[in-house]
């Protein structure tokens, strides 16, 4: 369990994390979403004891990380994987992490095996191609077989197979009961892969839910309408619009209604003598929810404006 | 969960853990060894060359630089103002080394207290540079030995403590080298601070002709450290150069350590 108490974080005058409370409760993958410099890894380091916060209190299954005798035991965390010495070869920066919280040795081969890279385990870490890198981070993450672990941002530049694999990973984690949390910027992986979302902006705290109820919340959640008659269709736009429906044509003969319920529609049809071949909820996709959830607090927007 | 509870039975953690990793740290990267390997070659050929000095001004028709019979130790002393600069180079790259490829955030999320990290550093520095120190003095100064002939002095005691002093000065150095990396991370900030304290106040304090700027300059710790390990010093005793040395690791030490407590990883 990772318990966040008000926690804040200043960087001369930039608020990086802004007051951040909530508990990241074991037994489930936690998804950690917000948009570029929302403080996700700043946040994340505060509770790896590497950056002091400014105000408020991280705590790992209750305590401070750095209290621990083995802290390697009590949270495991990849947080930047190009964080390893280039000149070291992978199974040496395992072998002297191991050392440094009396890890045994054999478990630096079972990590390696793990994350799949028992053959280049000699090679330096410098030479390792991106995807490697992050095997060895998220190795050096299962290492001392913690009850917690923080991920920022696994799956960048792994190839799919091992997307998959860091999917079934994490959920596998969960399963056995450990608190997993991770922070990504791949909606469809996260939709697939975490149990709860926090999500935050501008440091803030925006949700923190089940991923059912944040895509439930979603207001973007459409329905789709066909008909043979664009005439008629449009008289049920137009009547579903006088009772605050946003209905758009997107083509002759097909609506996407929002702000209604299909019930609602259909009975609306009905009335109107208007015959439909669809009638049909569109899901909301978790990449829909979280622009809703987080306009407004992006900070950095690429300009869409023509080129100048 | 099986592993977990086959892990957590197992003890280590804190310094001691600590300073294996650093240690094994220091001996899995190439730096520490090519470091070694330039020490070893320059003390050698820094011995090889006093000794021809010594025997040239032994050898000339000018007797006011007659040297006369030197103990071997004090070849490898001499040597030392060279070879220091090589080791100084191993002990800084533990921890420059770290802060320059960001891997110094992966150290201190092992090791979270800020105080063992650097204990731990400077104590694996502390002893790779002396135990090098140690026994490139000794090799260098038995190279010398038959080159200088007669005019070559050996009694096994006072070499040993020339040689032990050599070690000492080097271990200490090297303390000296990690604390200021901490307090300065970059590795050309660090150079620059030790260039200076070591070599380029001194010198120019001395080269001042000025009484009191050369007092002062007798208390920077190299200088402390060459009066320590020649055993001579107009200003004091030389264990009190030993003492000042150890003073400015110390010093060192605390106000790296006072650094990585304030500062974020
Ligand atoms: N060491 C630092 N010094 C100054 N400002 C910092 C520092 N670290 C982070 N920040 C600032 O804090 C804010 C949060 O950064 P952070 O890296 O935590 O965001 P993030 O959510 O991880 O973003 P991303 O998705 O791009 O990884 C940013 O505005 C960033 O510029
Ligand atoms: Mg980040």
């Amino acid at each position: 369990m990772i318990t966040l108490t008000g926690l804040t974080k200043r960087y001369g005058g930039t608020t990086a994390v802004a007051d951040l409370s909530l508990t990241i409760e074991p037994g489930l993958v936690t998804g950690f979403l917000g948009p570029n410099g929302a403080g996700k890894s700043t946040t994340m380091r505060m509770i790896l004891g590497l950056d002091e916060p400014t105000a408020g209190t991280a705590l790992v299954s209750g305590r401070r990380y750095a209290r621990f005798r083995h802290p390697l035991r009590e949270a495991g965390a990849l947080l930047d994987a190009r964080a390893v010495h280039p000149g070291r070869g992978g199974r040496n920066h395992l072998l002297a992490m191991a050392r440094s919280n009396g890890i045994p040795r054999r478990r630096v081969e079972e990590v390696l095996g793990m994350v799949g890279l028992s053959d280049v385990a000699g090679k330096r870490a410098g030479t390792y191609s991106l995807g490697m890198g992050q095997r060895l981070g998220i190795a050096g993450a299962l290492l001392g077989d913690p009850p917690v672990l923080m991920f920022d941002e696994p799956v960048n530049g792994l190839d799919p197979d091992g997307v998959r694999w860091v999917r079934e990973l994490m959920r596998s984690l969960a399963a056995e009961g450990r608190t997993v949390f991770v922070s990504s910027h791949l909606m469809s992986e996260m939709e697939r892969t975490a149990d709860r979302l926090v999500v935050i902006g501008k440091g803030r705290l925006i949700a923190d839910a089940p991923v059912t109820e944040i895509l439930a919340g979603s207001s973007r959640r459409r329905i789709r309408v066909r008909g043979p008659h664009p005439e008629s269709l449009r008289e049920l736009a137009a009547h579903l619009a006088g009772r605050g429906v946003t209905a758009d044509e997107v083509s002759p003969g097909e609506l996407l209604l929002s702000g209604t319920t299909v019930e609602s529609a259909g009975e609306a049809a009905h009335r109107l003598g208007v015959l439909l071949h669809e009638l049909s909820p569109l899901e909301a996709t978790l990449e829909q929810a979280y622009m809703e959830l987080t306009a407004g607090s992006t900070e950095f927007t690429a300009s869409t404006g023509e080129a100048r | 969960m099986t592993a977990m509870t086959e892990t957590r039975t197992a003890t280590g953690g804190r310094l001691p853990g600590a300073v294996a990793a650093e240690w094994t740290k220091a001996w899995t990267v190439r730096s520490t060894y090519w470091n070694l390997f330039g020490a070893a070659v320059l003390m050698g050929l820094a011995c090889l060359q006093l000794a021809i000095y010594t025997l040239n001004a032994n050898g000339n028709d000018d007797p006011s630089d007659d040297k006369g019979v030197v103990a071997v130790g004090t070849i490898a002393i001499g040597a030392v103002d060279l070879v220091q600069f090589v080791l100084i180079g191993l002990a800084m790259l533990l921890i420059t080394g770290e802060y320059s490829t960001g891997a110094i955030r992966a150290t201190l999320q092992w090791i979270p207290r800020r105080g063992e990290m650097l204990a731990a550093k400077t104590a694996v520095a502390g002893v790779i540079g002396g135990a090098a120190g140690t026994v490139l003095a000794a090799a260098g100064s038995l190279a010398a030995l038959p080159l200088l002939g007669r005019w070559g002095g050996f009694e096994f005691g006072p070499w040993l403590g020339d040689v032990l002093a050599v070690g000492a000065y080097l271990a200490l150095i090297s303390v000296f080298t990690v604390s200021a990396g901490a307090l300065l991370r970059s590795a050309v900030g660090t150079l620059i601070v030790i260039f200076l304290v070591v070599l380029v106040v001194p010198a120019s304090l001395q080269a001042s002709g000025i009484t009191a700027f050369q007092r002062v300059a007798d208390f920077m710790p190299a200088v402390a450290g060459a009066a320590f390990m020649r055993g001579e010093s107009d200003t004091y005793p030389p264990v009190l150069g030993l003492l000042i040395l150890a003073a400015w690791a110390a010093a060192a030490l605390l106000a790296g350590h006072a650094a990585l407590r304030r500062r974020d990883a």
